[in-house]
């Protein structure tokens, strides 16, 4: 999100996912489209019916690379210098787009001087990837009359996971694929609501809108909504400076809404020691996860069924969720909770209802000024919409008005992962999600039918390998990294090269991010899930 | 059309020979199934109508089906399309509902909808109101039929390598109510991965509804990934025809000849 803030002045996906559809190439890198966002790979699918072409890249190869016109499988973290190939690629055949380039964008020539001493030959070497494959990407995105690119946590989840974005960013706008109907960036957001949560601020720098905190005209114009003098100014803390805040006893109190890092974040045995270090945990969850178990305190949320609201999707869309069943046991909507306790912390909240609160947001936040409840009956309204008349916005960027101004270029060079392979710890290992679970598995797991489809980890090894450790699909293996080790079922499949193993991260049982490195972008804060070096033995 | 549907309703409920009828509502915008009784508004009851005449369908047999478990000893009325009414037959014969319990309000479909559908007979026999469109030929699969054993085998091993096995398509099926599913039977299907075992998956689904589907479409409707399941069993269908001149809920008092011992019955 940081990466394409800086790149185009909005962090979100750029286009609705219905116009993938009308895409004459979709690039797909980093996301396993078909089984994370299958309504997502249903519009690609049907670009593919219309005539259209689908390129994927991935070190991992997922569903919907069976149906690409290219797959290429380039080394784990790098990215970079894949898409560095194909700009030079671009560049060298003089496929970008001039005229897009002078008029709406600015530091092209650093980002190409930056790109000089770049050769396709060196992407190649880096990346693992023939030179004719590099060069076939680049045609293929660069020669269609509308590409775009579609991305998820293989993008993110790196600690370049920001120069990744950014370079993503520069070949949309080196060919001019930005800001039009069916042609643009588009990162996948998770969860139903992540882009909802993003919105309203529940990151540590920004207010609702990614207004931000910092002294400035945003920050006086909430302390005044709030009846307040002042607010802080200062930006606040990501997850991992939470848990460092803990060791360093900065950070005392920890309160954790619908989240689970003892599952969810890297080197979770590290996580667990920082929670039982804090003196007051508290966790507020609809089930008592792994995390909920160390509080101190846990407040019982209640589920989608069982309160009012909206969520922002994926593509900017703000719908309405109804509740359909009263709260479960002592339950409460989170908003009630968090009015509750500001209420006894001497702040008073006297919200009646989620409308009121969302008439609050629309008051205070210029990309939601024009949304309120009774418009959002049917199928909702795509931020920004700035006035009751406003239709919403289907696609960002239009006619390159980019939400900054200009378009930015960043000359970004190649930087390797974090933690490489060694002697000693001789496989690639990357993590990600199988169709039948979410995230940490808090709510699939404790479905009955989800359960039955896939109900234990698994760690993805390719036949050669499972050759010299004398292991057969089925067999249990010792997996270890620096952090930590566990025991693992293992299932042989050619999906995975030689020298690079998968683990899905939804098993608390097997939980790979025991092992997963908690080194993290310096812009984004987020953690380098996707690449850490393990070692490998029969148990 | 729907005024002459609300005053069957009303009359039903108000004199009490219904316990309730399942039909469709407009609620926020969306369109939703929705068990109207005794008292309630009929203002919002509808047909299903949003951008084109009958596109937001479901399966309210189904709904019904749930219901009537519930509650055994009452009669609930259910609207009707061609293929629901099929339905309902299929579903006398299956021992799901009894035909006793059981109203039936009947709307024919447009034209529109009827060639969508390649719809064999797009109108139930009892139809409350509205004027009926006669069945289409099923042109999709005589067009599949022309084309050679190894561009159908390609075409089909295509469609299905995009399942995500969500099972969408069983869940939404008004004529799938088993209590233990074939799909979810690990000697038949085996789980845990992507893509599904294909093409196993698709004909065990395809094969336990020959003698059931009766071709509302909802499933291909419903499918995440555009598989043309609706195809498939229509030439399912097809074959049962011509096997054992049987069509699935054309009539009343069908028997399935695949529950049936001895040789085929007569044509
Ligand atoms: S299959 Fe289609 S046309 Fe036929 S009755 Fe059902 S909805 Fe109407
Ligand atoms: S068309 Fe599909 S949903 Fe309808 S009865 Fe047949 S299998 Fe079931
Ligand atoms: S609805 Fe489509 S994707 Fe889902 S299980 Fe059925 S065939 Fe597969």
């Amino acid at each position: 999100m940081a990466g394409l803030a800086a790149a185009f002045g909005s962090g979100a996906m750029t286009n609705a996912v219905s116009e993938l559809e009308l895409s004459d190439t979709i690039f797909i890198i980093g996301s396993n489209t078909a089984t994370s966002h299958p309504l997502v790979a249903t519009r690609i699918f049907r670009a593919i019916e219309n005539g259209g072409k689908v390129i994927v890249a991935d070190p991992r190869k997922n569903q919907i690379a069976d149906f690409a016109e290219l797959y290429i499988q380039h080394n784990l973290g790098t990215d970079v210098a894949l898409l560095n190939g194909m700009m030079r690629v671009i560049l060298d055949k003089n496929l970008q787009d001039d005229t897009f380039i002078a008029e709406n964008t600015e530091a092209f020539q650093a980002f190409k001087d930056a790109l000089d001493d770049f050769s396709v030959e060196e992407a190649s070497q880096i990346t693992g990837v023939s030179v004719a494959d590099i060069e076939t990407l680049a045609t293929l995105y660069a020669e269609a009359g509308s590409a775009s690119i579609v991305y998820c946590m293989g993008i993110t989840q790196h600690t370049t996971g920001v120069d990744n974005v950014k370079s993503l960013a520069n070949l949309a706008m080196l060919t001019g694929n930005i800001g039009k109907l069916g042609s643009g960036v588009n990162p996948l957001r998770g969860q139903n609501n992540v882009q909802g949560a993003c919105d309203m601020g529940a990151l540590p720098n920004v207010y609702t809108g990614y207004q931000p905190v910092t002294l400035g005209p945003a920050n006086k114009k909430f302390a005044q909504a709030w009846g307040v003098d002042e607010l802080p100014s200062n930006i606040g803390l990501t997850l991992p400076e939470m848990l460092s805040g803990i060791e360093k006893d900065e950070v005392k109190a920890l309160w954790i809404m619908g989240e689970n890092p003892v599952v969810s974040d890297p080197d979770a045995n590290h996580v667990v020691k920082a929670l039982e270090k804090v003196e007051l945990l508290i966790v507020q969850d609809i089930f008592l996860t792994p995390t909920a178990k160390l509080a101190d305190v846990v407040l019982p949320g209640t589920s989608f069924a069982e309160k009012d609201g909206t969520f922002a999707n994926t593509e900017r869309r703000v719908t309405r969720v109804r509740k359909a069943v009263d709260p479960v046991g002592d339950s409460k909507p989170d908003w009630e909770i968090i009015q509750d306790i500001s209420n006894r912390f001497g702040f008073e909240m006297t919200y009646t209802s989620p409308q009121e609160i969302f008439d609050e947001i629309a008051s205070l936040t210029p990309s939601y000024a024009g949304i309120s409840y009774d418009r959002l009956e049917g199928p909702g309204l795509q931020w920004p919409c700035p006035t009751k008349e406003h239709p919403g916005t289907p696609f960002l960027h239009k006619d390159g008005k980019f939400t900054r101004g200009k378009g930015l270029f960043h000359a970004i060079g190649h930087k390797p992962p974090n933690e490489v392979v060694d002697d000693e710890y001789p496989f690639w290992m990357t993590t990600g999600r199988v169709y039948a679970h979410y995230h940490t598995g808090t709510m699939t797991r404790n479905s009955e039918s989800l359960d039955f489809e896939v109900r234990e980890g698994f760690l993805e090894m390719n036949p050669a390998d499972a050759k010299t450790l004398d292991v057969c699909d089925g067999s249990q293996v010792k997996m270890a990294s620096r952090r930590g080790e566990i025991l693992t079922k293992i299932m042989i499949t050619e999906r995975v090269s030689p020298g690079l193993v998968f683990m899905p991260f939804h098993f608390e049982e097997a939980n790979v991010n025991k092992l997963t490195n908690p080194a993290f972008d310096p812009i984004a804060k987020i953690p380098e899930f996707k690449v850490c070096a393990v070692k490998l033995e029969k148990a | 059309m729907i005024d002459r549907v609300k005053e069957k309703i009303n009359e039903l409920l108000s004199e009490g020979s219904v316990k309730g009828v399942v039909a469709l509502v407009t609620a926020n915008g969306h369109v939703a199934p929705c068990l109207f009784q005794k008292g309630d508004d009929l203002d919002t009851l509808c047909l299903g109508d949003t951008e084109k005449s009958g596109d937001a369908r479901y399966p309210l047999n189904r709904v019904l089906c749930t219901i009537a478990r519930q509650y055994p000893d009452d009669v609930f009325g259910v609207l009707v399309r061609g293929c629901d009414e099929r339905g309902l037959y299929g579903l006398y014969r299956l021992n799901q509902l009894e035909p006793d319990k059981v109203v039936p309000i009947g709307i024919p479909c447009p034209e529109s909808l009827a060639q969508a559908c390649e719809c064999k007979k797009p109108y139930p026999d009892d139809i409350v109101a509205g004027e009926k469109f006669e069945g289409i030929s099923q042109q999709g699969v005589e067009d599949m039929d022309n084309k050679d054993l190894s561009t159908r085998f390609s075409f089909w091993m295509d469609q299905f390598s995009k399942c995500v096995k969500c099972y969408g398509c069983r869940n939404i099926c008004p004529m799938c109510f088993c209590r233990e599913c074939s799909l979810e039977c690990e000697d038949l299907v085996s789980k845990g991965d992507l893509p599904v075992d294909i093409p196993v998956f698709h004909l065990t689904r395809a094969m336990h509804m020959a003698d059931r589907c009766i071709d509302c479409g909802l499933c291909e409707e419903a499918c995440p990934s555009d598989i043309p399941l609706r195809l498939l069993y229509k030439k399912t269908a097809e074959i049962m025809n011509t096997e054992f001149g049987f069509t699935s809920g054309i009539n009343k008092n069908e028997k399935s000849p695949l529950s049936l011992m001895g040789p085929a019955p007569e044509k």
